[in-house]
């Protein structure tokens, strides 16, 4: 059987910065991936959205690097680069040719050691209105853009740190200060609360003397507070909003087990069974055989706390989002009554362990990975025994997880339905 | 204790790295079928594309979207296997299996494990070569392709790239969209299905492409068994060409969206084809005003104002003159604005020619990035394909460097010129129309339709 290993060497510097170096000569470039342990789950309260806002200041230059320098810098050196927040971390990463590491590794540790006194009320203004016009294109100005927030608001109880999006709230992201800026940055940016991962084509005795030289005199910060992610049961609430579409979709979430849980490859799996494929159940139902849906997608959200499973069904022209929502949880039901078979599973490994590899190609996203594996799960390791862990995944361990979780009351439903027609 | 480290410059560069980018074996089966196979054992996968002359510009206008449908139905029955047990043989194999139309060919690419690659061939020439097009899978995909046309009418990017492409090019193929109208997909059936196929899958001009965990030899006899008589086609049709004047420029063209949160803006014209001397100088031209990050359009629209989460532009390179189109999303007050300053930056690149920071800058993004490009063997077969497509030479992507870097800024300047002259520019803006208006009238006068 295929499998592959990626092996890595692990180190923190004095001031607590984990350090994963993985070589891999292959091509001449390099990633670097540093990866904060601060989402949208650390946002206090009339703060929503300010992580992902403060994840666009660090792109308008620190000390030493002038506004926008680190496209442009990266970019003039050939390089890819971006940086991304959802609700448990946020990470800026970069892939150059591997003779410009030292760059990337000056760019990342000027913005981690010396972003402070660059900061302006200008700048934070100027950003301000980007992540806003970011919300309208991304959320309310795109079909069906609402729903996910939906869905949460009626997951989780008010105060939970997973209730809101990322991309927050207008009135919030207008609330936001420079002071707010300068404590986030004071609480969450110190190298003790993030991970740097480097991927690619060096020696690494050698790279890990260039992350000291540029990281090693970057001071230590206290421990970041943390945060409580309460375990929640079901909600069972159920919420219909209207968005300029044509067809309605129905949104079925089941709190499931977290990127931490060792039912988490079975819930993934679970998924996989439900619409990986035209041969999957809910597919083949619902598309193929009763010709009432025009998509569904089943996936998880691997989340460090409470983790998320979702069903989503869009309907044909002419379906009602009642009947659909009864298909979607008919198939659903048949899965637990019947539970999975050994066939179902065969497909499935084969799957998961394809689009692993296909995925770990290339070093910015092995690099990815990496970093998830050490900030979420505190093991890096975990990349590499991911494919035993999916491989090892049984009819019984997929069942288990169908009962558990997917608890029909326990359910929370968003559906969308098609604005009244104005003419 | 060591020195404090001086940051106030950026650290110089190592020594670059050699460019060597891999060079495939080329094979031709009996048929006639060309193979292009790069050994990479690296990891045990394998990216597959076949790619065949069934481009959608080659459609008769009344069955535009068939080339879509073809490569919709192809997993829907074929060898024998109704639908469902085609499906259950892809997912059995975990093999991940797409076709794309686009208006130059369809692709069928397919990515594997290394241990299910047998299988996977089997499975591609299953569905390329001996599809079934019953008229009961077809009426039912038929339909599933109406209802994604509809849902793609909720999209206000969607709808403004497509109204945009027809009042670029009215009637040419590049005017309609590539997988079809309402209309024109409402006509076909199993007929036009099988017609098309019959027509453009054959072997000529057809390739296939593989990288990754495989030995040479091996592949070429593995293929040999599957598509060594595969028809050998003569027929490669030929493309109409493209008018030299967009159909409609200057006047405003809004598609009313009431209530937008935004407006959609397009600015658009017709292009370049890829075999062109400009290639390269607008490829330049381009990154400088609208394909990077730090282009023009992007500082000056995201980085300056904050009207928008971003702003670019691109030249579609096809095998006829694809268009230009510069394109942002911005909030709804300051439409009318925006659209001068996109338009202020195109005349820009003329009145305020390229720095020679900015030229270096483009150069270096687009020379520096070709590592990178060949890392994933879905690349490297990507990168191919454009070589099969567009008839490239063995060595394009080594000589690449040296003819961007051969780009003089007034090439740059007498293309943009040319290309992006104001008489020839298409303005749409899906947004709401009350609002946006009065503003846009300034550039000329305006048209509203229905969304």
């Amino acid at each position: 059987m295929s499998t592959v290993h990626f092996p890595f060497e692990s180190h923190t510097l004095d001031n607590g910065l984990r350090v994963i170096l993985q070589q891999d000569c292959t091509t001449p470039v390099v990633a670097v991936h540093l990866m904060y342990h601060v989402g949208s789950k650390n946002e206090r309260p009339g703060r929503t959205g300010f992580a992902h806002l403060f994840e666009h200041l660090l792109f308008q230059g620190s000390e030493n690097v002038p506004r926008e320098g680190h496209f442009k810098f990266i970019q003039n050196a050939g390089g890819t680069l971006n940086g991304t927040t959802w609700f448990d971390r946020t990470n800026y990463f970069e892939t150059v040719p591997s003779n410009e590491l030292d760059l990337a590794l000056w760019l990342e540790s000027d913005r981690m050691g010396f972003f402070a006194p660059s900061i302006t009320q200008a700048k934070l203004d100027n950003q301000r209105d980007v992540v806003k016009n970011e919300r309208r294109q991304s959320y309310e100005n795109r079909p069906y853009g609402l729903a996910f927030e939906t869905v949460i608001r009626n997951a989780y109880p008010p105060g939970h740190p997973y209730r809101h999006p990322t991309i927050g709230f207008m009135e919030d992201l207008d609330a936001a200060t420079l002071e707010d800026v300068h404590d986030f940055f004071r609480t969450y940016y110190v190298p003790n609360n993030a991970a740097l991962v480097v991927c690619g084509d060096f020696d690494s005795a050698a790279a890990l003397a260039r992350v000291e030289h540029f990281f090693g005199d970057i001071p230590a910060g206290d421990e970041p507070p943390p945060v409580d992610v309460p375990t929640v049961s079901g909600s069972g609430a159920r919420e219909e909003i209207t968005d300029r579409v044509q067809v309605p979709r129905v949104y079925i979430m089941f709190h499931s087990p977290s990127f931490n849980d060792p039912e988490f490859e079975a819930a993934d799996v679970l998924t996989s069974l439900l619409t990986e494929g035209k041969s999957s159940r809910m597919r083949r139902e619902l598309v193929y055989e009763r010709r009432i849906a025009g998509e569904v997608e089943a996936f998880t959200w691997p989340t460090e706390g409470v983790g998320m499973l979702f069903a989503v069904a869009t309907a044909r022209p002419g379906v009602e989002a009642h009947e659909l929502e009864a298909a979607m949880m008919e198939t659903i039901e048949g899965l637990r009554t019947d539970g999975a078979k050994e066939e179902e599973l065969v497909g499935a490994r084969n799957r998961v362990r394809r689009a692993l590899i296909r995925r770990l190609q290339s070093v910015g996203n092995r690099a990815d990975a990496l970093a998830h594996a050490q900030v979420l799960r505190r093991d890096p390791s975990y990349v590499n025994q991911a494919f035993a862990r999916y491989e090892a995944v049984t009819p019984d361990d997929v069942d288990a997880v169908a009962r558990s979780v997917l608890e029909p009351d326990g359910r929370t439903v968003v559906t969308v339905l098609p604005e009244a027609s104005d003419g | 204790m060591s020195q404090v480290l001086d940051r106030s410059t950026p650290p110089e560069p190592g020594t670059r790295p050699a460019l060597k980018l891999p060079h495939s074996g080329r094979y031709r089966l009996s048929s006639g079928l060309d193979v292009l196979i790069l050994p990479r054992p690296a990891l045990p996968e394998v990216s597959l594309r076949l790619i065949t002359e069934a481009g959608a510009a080659l459609e008769p206008e009344r069955e535009c979207g068939v080339a879509e449908l073809t490569g919709r139905l192809l997993t829907e029955g074929a060898a024998g296997k109704d639908a469902m047990q085609m499906a259950g043989w892809l997912d059995r194999l975990g093999a991940a299996f797409t076709v794309s139309a686009s208006y130059d060919v369809t692709m069928v690419s397919m990515h594997s494990l290394s241990d299910t690659l047998s299988g996977a061939l089997d499975y591609l020439a299953a569905t390329t070569r001996e599809p079934s097009f019953t008229a009961s899978e077809t009426e039912r995909v038929r339909q599933e392709r109406l209802d994604e046309i509809e849902r793609d009418r909720d999209e206000p990017s969607i709808v403004a790239t497509r109204k945009l492409v027809t009042a670029i090019y009215g009637d040419h193929p590049y005017g309609r969209p590539s997988d079809g109208t309402y209309e024109s997909v409402s006509s076909l059936d199993a007929e036009s299905v099988r017609r098309f196929h019959h027509r453009r899958y054959t072997s000529a001009g057809a390739a296939l492409i593989a990288c990754g965990d495989v030995d040479a030899e091996r592949l070429v006899a593995e293929l040999e068994g599957r598509f060594g008589d595969w028809t050998p086609g003569t027929d490669r049709g030929s493309l109409p060409e493209a008018p030299s004047h967009p159909l409609r420029p200057g006047s405003p063209l809004i598609i009313d969206r009431p209530r937008s949160a935004q407006s959609e803006i397009r600015i658009g014209t017709i292009g370049a084809p890829f075999q062109t001397e400009d290639l390269y100088a607008a490829t330049m031209g381009n990154a400088i005003l609208g394909g990077l990050f730090s282009s023009r359009i992007n500082m000056n629209l995201r980085e300056d104002k904050g009207w928008t989460y971003g702003a670019r532009s691109a030249f579609h390179f096809r095998r006829g003159a694809g268009p230009f189109v510069a394109q942002t999303a911005v909030e709804t007050p300051v439409t009318a604005d925006a659209v001068a300053e996109m338009l202020a930056e195109i005349r820009g690149m003329v009145t305020n020619p390229p720095s020679e920071e900015e030229m270096s800058l483009a150069r270096n993004a687009l020379t520096l990035s070709l590592p990178r490009q060949f890392e994933t063997t879905s690349q490297v077969t990507g990168k191919l394909a454009r070589q099969v497509i567009f008839g490239l030479p063995e060595d394009y992507w080594e000589r690449y460097p040296e003819r961007i870097n051969a780009v003089s800024r007034e090439h740059v300047v007498a293309v943009m010129e040319r290309y992006l002259a104001p008489e020839r520019l298409v303005f749409l803006v899906v947004g709401d129309a009350e609002s946006v208006e009065p503003g846009l009238r300034a550039i000329g006068p305006t048209e509203v339709a229905a969304g």
